[in-house]
């Protein structure tokens, strides 16, 4: 069925494209008539994007503005959801602390790590091993994600850890500590979860960026006498910005969004003492029924995550190269 | 060593001595050095799991880190019987929409790149703008209007709003890479009488087959690592995708380590599987551009 109906119209749009200028003269409505079967290829995409995407989009910022609580009629608030967020919801102003802590490390060591092991790939000689290397560095972003948190989880294990397992090992059994299970580490342990801080698609963009510099940049940088880490500085890094750009752009989002791990880690705890925003909205919308309240800080998320991706693109522009 | 003309190793290992001479005062010893390093932190976690997946109570106890006999690969089974039925669903789930999402987010990327209809750019931009919605601000209503459609504890709450979503990413990538193909062919094959179905299905669609993959894998990998959504939208066991069997299977199994890593492991094969086959795909795809800003 479907094949008599695109295959019919198909010979118009053959013969449109054949014969422009008369496609210019026809009204708006007769090229939309001719395009007929183009909007019916578009039909199942938008009905399911305004269903499941634009739909709950527009919801959520509408409904930021409601008291709704699950089973009761939403009650408009105007700004009061957000009046109480700042001024009397001092957990939630504490969880905007502890994302700044997870997103600052999150770009510092985006930044460093991979664009590390990028170059060690880079100016190897052989391309076999280039290729192994690539291989090997993406290999454990191939394991579930939910693996390495509670894989971490273990090595954070107060009693059976790898951690302690390891300080015990060098003589430093003072340091010991129930990473996760107390306050005084457990915002820490989730941060600095990861080590050694290599995530292989990272390494990836950064590599296809070096590889995009052109052979007679580097050969004239040689002749000129500039090769190892002053090259770095002065032609990698400034050639490939855009990278950069990219890759800080993803970690500002991904620490701000990545409620995730601490969820899977700590669920904020213990106490209250390492939520962040993300986590207080799922609280707040699946264990207290609070869904104005809780989309009220989703609101807040969403207009946070576009500030900073909005200034971080302005802000760290290209140069011209 | 001088018998062996014949076998790649050795050249490898000539001509990369050559080159070391010949230009760099510095040898690569040292970044070979660097990135082991670096790769014997990254894979040591999962090494260590593996050494206590075949490990008893007893003797994760005496020596949890190091490598004990007996083996007891029993510990395999035990943890198969759970996990098999996470994986199971978690195939399903991620084969099911990566399959619908990869059809709609082709046509729909067809008709964006190739046919000059009023309103496509406007359409186009309707897209392009969810890439801008986070998740959390539609996780509430998406959660509400999926429990109002009674779609809650099914499979389709999750095979849905995945292809929904997928297609977002998918129809940006497909359409650049759409644009680049050269119509002139497509032109000769409408001219030798091809309709618009077959011209999509026999020529651009074979000629575009890596990209997909590349759309198809990205696609399976986040599918597959969702927590929050099954979280919040699954209750039976029976359903549960691998990411929350597996929060709840350590809640069960805590301190009965062997069984549990035994577990993490079986919870990786699947795609590590899928990425021995496409890891060239993979790699290239990444790294080839189609990201960047």
């Amino acid at each position: 069925m479907t094949t008599e109906e695109i295959r019919a119209p198909a010979s118009h749009a053959t013969m449109a494209d054949v014969r422009v200028p008369q496609e210019r003269q026809s009204t708006l409505g007769q090229r939309i008539y001719r395009y007929r079967f183009v909007y019916l290829m578009l039909v199942p995409t938008f009905a399911l994007l305004l269903t499941f995407n634009y739909y709950p989009a527009f919801m959520g910022l509408y409904r930021a503005f409601f008291k709704w609580d699950i089973g009761l009629q939403p009650e408009f608030l105007g700004l009061g959801n957000f009046e109480k967020l700042f001024i009397k919801d001092d957990i939630f102003l504490k969880s905007l602390r502890h994302v700044s802590l997870l997103t600052s490390w999150r770009v510092i060591s985006a930044v460093t790590f991979p664009f590390i092991v990028a170059e060690l790939i880079f100016n190897l000689r052989s391309n076999v091993h280039k290729y192994t290397y690539r291989v090997l560095t993406i290999l454990p972003a191939v394991v579930p994600g939910i693996v390495i948190l509670l894989l971490w989880h273990f090595i954070y294990d107060g009693t059976h850890g790898l951690l302690n397992a390891f300080l015990e090992g060098v003589g430093l059994e003072d340091w010991q500590q129930p990473w996760l299970g107390s306050p005084k580490t457990a915002l820490y342990a989730v941060t600095f979860m990861g080590f050694p801080w290599v995530g292989g698609v990272t390494v990836l963009i950064y590599l296809a960026g070096l590889q995009g510099i052109s052979d007679e940049i580097i050969d004239s940088s040689l002749v000129d006498g500039c090769s190892g880490l002053r090259r770095i500085f002065a032609i990698d890094i400034p050639l490939i910005l855009g990278q950069f750009k990219l890759i800080i752009v993803l970690a500002v989002i991904g620490g701000l969004q990545g409620w995730v791990a601490v969820f899977v880690m700590t669920a904020g705890g213990p106490g209250t003492a390492s939520v962040v925003p993300g986590l207080w909205m799922y609280n707040n919308a699946f264990l207290w029924n609070k869904m104005g309240y809780a989309s009220a800080i989703a609101l807040f998320l969403f207009v946070l995550i576009m500030g900073m991706t909005i200034l971080n693109v302005k802000f760290l522009k290209t140069g011209d190269y | 060593m001088t018998v062996l003309e014949g076998q790649p190793q050795p050249i490898q290992r000539m001509s990369l001595t050559e080159g070391w001479r010949r230009a760099w005062r510095t040898g690569d010893w040292w970044r070979h050095l660097g990135l082991f390093g670096f790769l014997f932190f990254m894979f040591l976690p999962f090494i260590i799991t593996i050494i206590i997946s075949f490990k008893d109570i007893h003797q994760f106890d005496h020596y949890p880190f190091t490598v004990t006999f007996p083996l007891h690969p029993e510990n395999y089974l035990e943890a198969w019987r759970i996990v098999s039925r996470y994986i199971l669903n978690s195939i399903i789930t991620s084969g099911t929409s990566v399959v619908g999402m990869v059809i709609l987010a082709a046509v729909a990327a067809w008709a964006f790149a190739r046919y000059p209809f009023p309103g496509r750019e406007l359409f186009f931009f309707g897209v392009l703008a969810l890439l801008m919605v986070p998740g959390e601000l539609t996780l509430i209503p998406a959660f509400l209007l999926v429990k109002d459609l009674g779609l809650l504890n099914t499979r389709w709450v999750l095979i849905a709003p995945y292809i929904a979503g997928g297609q977002v990413f998918a129809i940006f990538i497909l359409r650049q890479f759409f644009e680049a193909l050269p119509g002139e062919m497509f032109e000769a094959a409408r001219i030798d009488g091809a309709s618009e179905l077959q011209v999509f299905r026999h020529i651009g669609i074979p000629l575009s087959q890596s990209i997909l993959g590349v759309v198809a894998i990205m696609h399976v990998l986040s599918t597959w690592n969702d927590v929050i959504w099954p979280l919040v939208t699954l209750r039976s066991n029976e359903l549960m995708t691998l990411t929350i069997g597996l929060y709840a299977f350590r809640t069960q199994f805590y301190t009965i380590w062997g069984p549990l890593m035994a577990g993490y492991v079986i919870a990786s094969i699947p795609l590590i599987i899928l990425f021995a086959f496409t890891s060239r795909l993979f790699v290239e795809g990444l790294s080839s551009g189609a990201i960047k800003m």
